[in-house]
């Protein structure tokens, strides 16, 4: 039982970091209709971003978020303009394919000739400090992260809800040409998306980087989980990927507790062939 | 007020409107008449910046608003109820009406305006909470048209209303439009296929076909016209 608490406290902090690279990555889908196959190398960046703030400046992993959001939003923003706006126009899923995927290449190998491929942890003072409640017990960093993941959450759930930025995002999503309608600037719309996500993915990175090695590849696995949440959740829905991420954390740490970790994947992707499948049963019966 | 002459626009190469010249007065409800793909929604998308005129000139209150973007024309008070609504649809019908507020005036005077549509749509307040994709077509209707109200238009153009909704509704909806003109002002373009109803509340039309306007004249005269009769009203 205790053991089984304990690794129902780790699904839920591993699956909020899914639930935040899911969500980055619907919003970004939401609006412009494109899988940025680079969101998980946002994280690597994030990553790297704190780890040189706290190697080279002393910075406390967690005080360098702030600049970390504002590098990310703004390394964001110029990929949006530069480089995806433009590409959006000439309405060819294979144009940007390449491009969110050779961004990915372009930064992973930036980071192996900037970095080394060697694997990087920082430590503070904190570090090893643990907090236990009752049966459970949580390093104090893995809980300052939690509480990180639930505020980034709901600040970004209440920002799309009442903001005037947000409501646009979600209207353009909603419907591009009602939003040309009532004089969106989508352009604008797509630079602070874009800027929003990679931000997103950033805060995640600064996040993990108290207790998960930093590597030029560390991206890749991101990646594909929050590609995974985006499909599970439904395509665009950001509570769909808030759900998705916190359930895929959850059955991995269980699947792995109860298979082990050898079937762990394998469990994972099962169930959620079988997600799929049903729902889509469920969808033609309904027709 | 409105006055469009020889425009021409398409799509990639494709030519679609040609030469295309009308205009509507202050207060006036001028209908644009036409089947379907004769390129009325071609000729809304172009004046109102959707899609670049190739030539001629849209002038209204004496701008020339040719070649401007959507926003800028929608900034001299031009305001469109789209052809299929184009609603947020998973946004309540009162965030969807407060996305029609594109302005600082708009979004300054939103409480008035709220409180005008409320009056013309009873409806809407009731279900304001309610996401608009849920409400029935009419109601939708209603929706795009407040949207579009609350943008305190000065040219309002109506892209086919009427498509897809109950007759009883497609009349309140098209009475609002001509209380617009007739009690405050605002200019109406009512793009429409079904001709005996547009031309009921209209004062004047024009026919489009194959993309150019090919008979123009009152409400009266274009229903007592042979080629109409014949061609649209099926006598
Ligand atoms: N986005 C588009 N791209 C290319 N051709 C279009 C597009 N929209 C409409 N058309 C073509 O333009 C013509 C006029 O269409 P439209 O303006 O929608 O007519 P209407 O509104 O009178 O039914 C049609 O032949 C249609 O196929
Ligand atoms: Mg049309």
């Amino acid at each position: 039982m205790e053991i089984f608490l304990q690794a129902c406290v780790n699904g839920l902090l591993i699956g909020g970091f899914y639930s935040l690279m899911g969500m980055g990555q619907n919003i970004i889908f939401g609006v412009m209709k494109i899988i940025n196959f680079c969101h998980g190398e946002m994280l690597m960046i994030g990553m790297y971003l704190t780890f040189v703030f706290n190697s080279y400046f002393g910075l406390d992993p967690y005080l360098s978020i702030p600049l970390v959001v504002v590098i990310m939003f703004a390394l964001g923003a110029l990929i949006q303009h530069t480089l995806i706006t433009p590409s959006l126009g000439t309405k060819s899923f294979t144009n940007l394919l390449f491009l969110t995927v050779g961004l990915g290449m372009l930064f992973q190998n930036l980071a192996l000739v900037i970095f080394s491929p060697n694997y990087r942890t920082i430590t503070t003072s904190y570090s090893s400090k643990t907090l236990s409640f009752g049966p459970v017990t949580m390093s104090l960093p893995k809980m300052i992260s939690f509480i990180g993941l639930i505020i980034v959450t709901v600040a970004l759930f209440w920002f799309l809800k009442y903001t005037p930025t947000g409501k646009k995002i979600r209207a353009v999503s909603q419907n591009p040409i009602g939003a040309e309608v009532v004089g969106i600037n989508t352009k604008r719309i797509y630079i602070i998306t874009y800027g929003l996500g990679c931000a997103l993915a950033g805060i995640a990175g600064a996040l993990l980087t108290l207790f998960y090695m930093v590597y030029p590849m560390v991206g890749a696995s991101f990646s594909f989980k929050a590609l995974i949440v985006v499909v599970v959740g439904g395509f665009g829905s950001i509570q769909g990927a808030f759900f998705a991420g916190i359930f895929l954390g959850l059955l991995e740490t269980l699947s792995s507790l109860i298979v082990g970790p050898t079937y762990r994947d394998l469990t994972v992707f099962v169930t959620f062939i079988v997600i799929l499948v049903v729902r889509q049963v469920i969808k033609l019966r309904r027709r | 007020m409105l006055n469009v002459s020889g425009l021409c626009s398409g799509y990639g190469n494709v030519q679609i409107i040609w030469d295309a010249s009308f205009s509507v007065n202050d207060g006036e409800v001028v209908a644009i008449l036409g089947s379907n793909g004769a390129g009325k929604t071609t000729l809304v998308r172009t004046i109102t910046g959707m899609i670049r005129p190739w030539k001629g000139s849209v002038v209204f209150d004496g701008d020339e608003l040719a070649g401007k973007s959507s926003r800028a024309i929608l900034d001299h008070k031009i305001v469109q109820v789209p052809e299929g609504r184009q609603l947020f649809t998973e946004m309540s019908v009162y965030e969807n009406l407060e996305m029609g507020a594109y302005s600082k005036e708009t979004k300054a005077k939103l409480a008035e305006s709220l409180e005008f549509v409320y009056k013309w749509f009873p409806k809407l307040k009731e279900r304001r909470g309610q996401a608009a994709g849920t409400l029935s077509g009419g109601e939708q209707q209603m929706v795009a048209v407040g949207r579009a109200l609350i943008g305190l238009p000065k040219l309002l153009i109506l892209d086919e209303p009427s498509l897809g909704l109950a007759p009883n509704i497609v009349d309140d909806i098209l009475s609002v439009a001509h209380s617009m003109a007739k009690e405050q002002g605002i200019s109406v373009i009512l793009v429409e296929q079904d001709i005996t109803k547009a031309l009921r509340m209209a004062d004047r039309g024009y026919v489009v076909e194959n993309g150019k306007i090919t008979l123009e004249g009152t409400s009266e005269e274009l229903e007592k016209n042979e080629h109409v009769k014949k061609a649209y009203l099926g006598i």
